[in-house]
């Protein structure tokens, strides 16, 4: 059963002479599942992901949810606030809703100890590596305990090898049901990432983004990038890649 | 013999006061910097009324706050009130533009991250648009808390038409003194407000400095500040926990409306004018002196230039940073009037030495803490790594080194100094006490005098036109200037 459906979507930005069109009738049903959208760069995919968040409005179309949903958003770069330590750029969103500090600081430490950085509450942003601090990034998307995580090419500014092990650790999380997230969409460029991590694949086309093809991951997981059948998957992908 | 009781009371009275105005100061720079910082509209009307404000002296206000505040009050409130105001109107402007640049040049993410996470107002100002800001607002402190007690004496003697109130002060209590002859008690009275000044920047505004960026560049007592450091912060926390509370149950209101008091007052004198006859004369005579200020402005924002670039020159490479801050410190903040009378020996004879000096310390300070503060730290070190290796010096090194990389501060700096230079004409071409009178002309003499005289109709006249010849400079001048700093000088 679909938790959100997003029908005929269709953004456009500038105004007065200048109107370029990012979205054109993005129809697609999110369940619980894992969707990456993969699609080249400024296509409009993060404006997509905006949209589902409800923090940009679509021209038009139509967004149906199941019931109050709850996002958390893995923003690209870290984002944290330089002023803040670990623990409180974590508790950040639960402050912003009221939620007493002390019940947020507890909270952000339990996800903060999720995500393997325990110990490191009272640092600074600045004092942490780039994979650390997307570790963070991706506490604070948890701490509102979301029912739907958003993930804006989260692995993108990372070293290959710091980015394969976070793919994994976010795999863990995700599989051992030890958080709220029923599911998550990631958005990328990379297909053999998509491929890893996701249930369904959706293909979006340059700008004007529309959806060229959407494909069924079967893989059991862990998957192997090595596998034959792996291979197989990119092959198929990198055919509707434009 | 001085009356130890009425020092100490007026020490306190003038401290209050600049206290007051500076924390007005503060949360109107903090609401208008963020507001024109996140909304085009507000941004679109007040930056071009903000300039002029800016370069409008002290005694261009007075009208307003007699008719705002001395026409409709007690006078004993009415006139306190008055001088808060006007006070204010001398703080208030640069830490504005400080509040905005900061949010202004955030990173766009930010703004995504704010509004995914649904932060609202209070959370925003909490968490993000003031530590972001924080930076600013200290530097621009420094600055301002030094441009009040510079007017502070013209904030004390307010003339309300034939009338003239001297407010309980000390920058009152000084001037009295002098037109006394009690020089003995008027030395006295000098060392108390000196004393004053010190104290503040010693305990308050150089370590809150210190703390935001994080270099020791100022000369401070930083043990003393952090109690006052943790009173400020339990009180700021408690307003911001409430406003976060508050909202976050859905009550509050999300846009400030604090820009419609400022926008009334252009208005105002619009209004008043209108009913004024107009004089060609008038004009000629306001022509006629505005030029003659207009070449001393630019003559002194040059010399402020030269001065603050070997200043800089001498913290950077020969350490001397401390010394040269807190000497500026206090000579920025020494009430302007106080010029004349201390160094009286030249006040008759060369007069327009004196004159220059007080021009000087009306501009000369905002060159030099924006550089000093926003310039220095941003060097880059592997310029001046390329400087030693290949032996660039003397002229070559100011001219291919150290002023372009601090050129965006430079301009900013010297936009400040013409705001500044242009205030302080005022008391810097126009100077009474008892039999004394210096008038060296210009737009400021005529100003002092026209105030002073209680003629408010042709005060208001004068800063009409101050006010068209300042935004027709602005445009013309200044923006090009700006746009050639923009293209060419952009180190990142």
């Amino acid at each position: 059963m679909a938790l959100v459906s997003l029908i005929n979507i269709v953004k456009s930005f500038g105004e007065g002479g200048k109107v370029l069109r990012v979205l054109d009738g993005i129809t697609l049903d999110i369940g619980e599942e894992f969707i990456a959208i993969l699609g080249p760069s400024g296509c409009g995919k993060s404006t997509l992901l905006r949209i589902i968040a409800g923090v940009e409005k679509a021209d038009s179309g139509e967004i149906k949810t199941v019931g109050n949903l709850v996002y958390g958003f893995v923003f690209q770069s870290p984002t944290l606030l330089p002023w803040l330590t670990v623990v409180d750029n974590v508790a950040l969103p639960l402050i912003a809703k009221g939620v007493d500090k002390k019940v947020a600081r507890e909270k952000a430490l339990k996800y903060l100890s999720l995500v393997g950085l325990n110990g490191f509450e009272d640092f600074y942003p600045q004092e942490l590596s780039g994979g650390m601090r997307q570790r963070v990034n991706i506490a604070r998307a948890l701490v509102v305990e979301p029912t739907i995580l958003l993930m804006d090419e989260p692995f993108s500014q990372l070293d290959p090898l710091t980015a394969e092990a976070l793919r994994a650790e976010i795999l863990d999380i995700w599989l051992s049901g030890v958080t709220t997230v029923k599911s998550i969409v990631m958005v990328t460029h990379n297909v053999e990432e998509a491929v890893l991590m996701a249930d369904r694949i959706v293909i979006l086309t340059p700008r004007p983004a529309k959806i060229t093809k959407i494909i069924e991951v079967k893989l059991p997981r862990p998957r192997d990038r090595r596998s034959k059948s792996f291979q197989d998957v990119v092959d198929q992908v990198y055919e509707y890649v434009s | 013999m001085l009356d130890v009781v009425l020092l100490v009371l007026a020490s306190l009275a003038s401290f209050g006061r600049m206290l007051a105005a500076y924390i007005l100061s503060l949360l109107v720079a903090i609401s208008l910097g963020i507001l024109m910082a996140r909304r085009r509209t507000a941004e679109a009307i007040l930056m071009p009324i903000l300039d002029v404000l800016q370069s409008i002296p002290i005694l261009g206000f007075f009208p307003i706050a007699i008719v705002i505040f001395v026409s409709f009050l007690p006078k004993s409130i009415g006139l306190e009130l008055a001088a808060i105001f006007l006070i204010t109107t001398s703080l208030l402007w640069n830490m504005i533009f400080g509040v905005y640049t900061s949010v202004k040049s955030l990173d766009p993410n930010m703004f995504h991250m704010a509004s995914v996470y649904r932060l609202k107002t209070f959370s925003r100002i909490a968490y993000i648009y003031v530590p972001a800001a924080r930076a600013a607002i200290a530097a621009n402190s420094i600055i301002s808390w030094a441009g009040g007690w510079f007017f502070l004496t013209s904030a004390e003697v307010i003339s309300a038409g034939s009338e003239e109130y001297k407010l309980l002060g000390i920058g009152s209590l000084i001037m009295d003194l002098y037109s006394k002859g009690d020089m003995l008690e008027f030395y006295i009275a000098t060392a108390v407000l000196f004393a004053i000044i010190i104290a503040s920047y010693l305990l308050i505004f150089n370590p809150a400095t210190n703390l935001v960026i994080q270099h020791h560049l100022l000369p401070a007592w930083h043990r003393a500040f952090y109690y006052i450091y943790r009173f400020v912060s339990i009180v700021w926390e408690h307003i911001m926990h409430l406003g976060i509370k508050f909202e976050s149950k859905g009550m509050a209101k999300h846009n400030m409306v604090i820009a419609v008091p400022l926008l009334t007052l252009p208005l105002l004198y619009i209004n008043v004018v209108a009913n004024l006859q107009k004089s060609p004369l008038f004009i000629l005579e306001f022509m006629t002196n505005f030029l003659i200020s207009l070449a001393r402005v630019s003559l002194v924002v040059v010399v402020s230039f030269m001065i603050t670039i070997v200043m800089a020159y001498l913290s950077l490479v020969k350490g001397l940073g401390p010394i040269i801050a807190i000497v500026g410190e206090i000579l920025a903040s020494i009430p302007a009037i106080l010029w004349w009378p201390i160094l009286s020996p030249l006040a008759v004879k060369a007069s327009w030495l004196v004159s220059f000096i007080v021009f000087l310390q009306g501009s000369l300070w905002y060159e030099f803490f924006n550089v000093m503060l926003f310039g220095v730290p941003k060097i880059k070190m592997e310029v001046l790594e390329l400087a030693k290796v290949y032996s660039i010096r003397g002229f070559n090194y100011f001219r291919y080194i150290l002023i372009p990389s601090l050129l965006p501060s430079i301009a900013s700096g010297a936009l400040s100094a013409w705001g500044g230079a242009w205030n302080a004409s005022i008391v810097a071409e126009y100077f009474e006490s008892g039999s004394t009178t210096i008038d060296l002309g210009g737009v400021g003499s005529m100003l002092s005098k026209y105030t002073y005289g209680g003629r408010y109709d042709i005060v208001l006249y004068t800063v009409i036109l101050w006010a068209l010849m300042i935004v027709l400079l602005n445009k013309s001048v200044w923006s090009q200037i700006f746009k050639r700093v923009e293209k060419s000088f952009v180190v990142e």
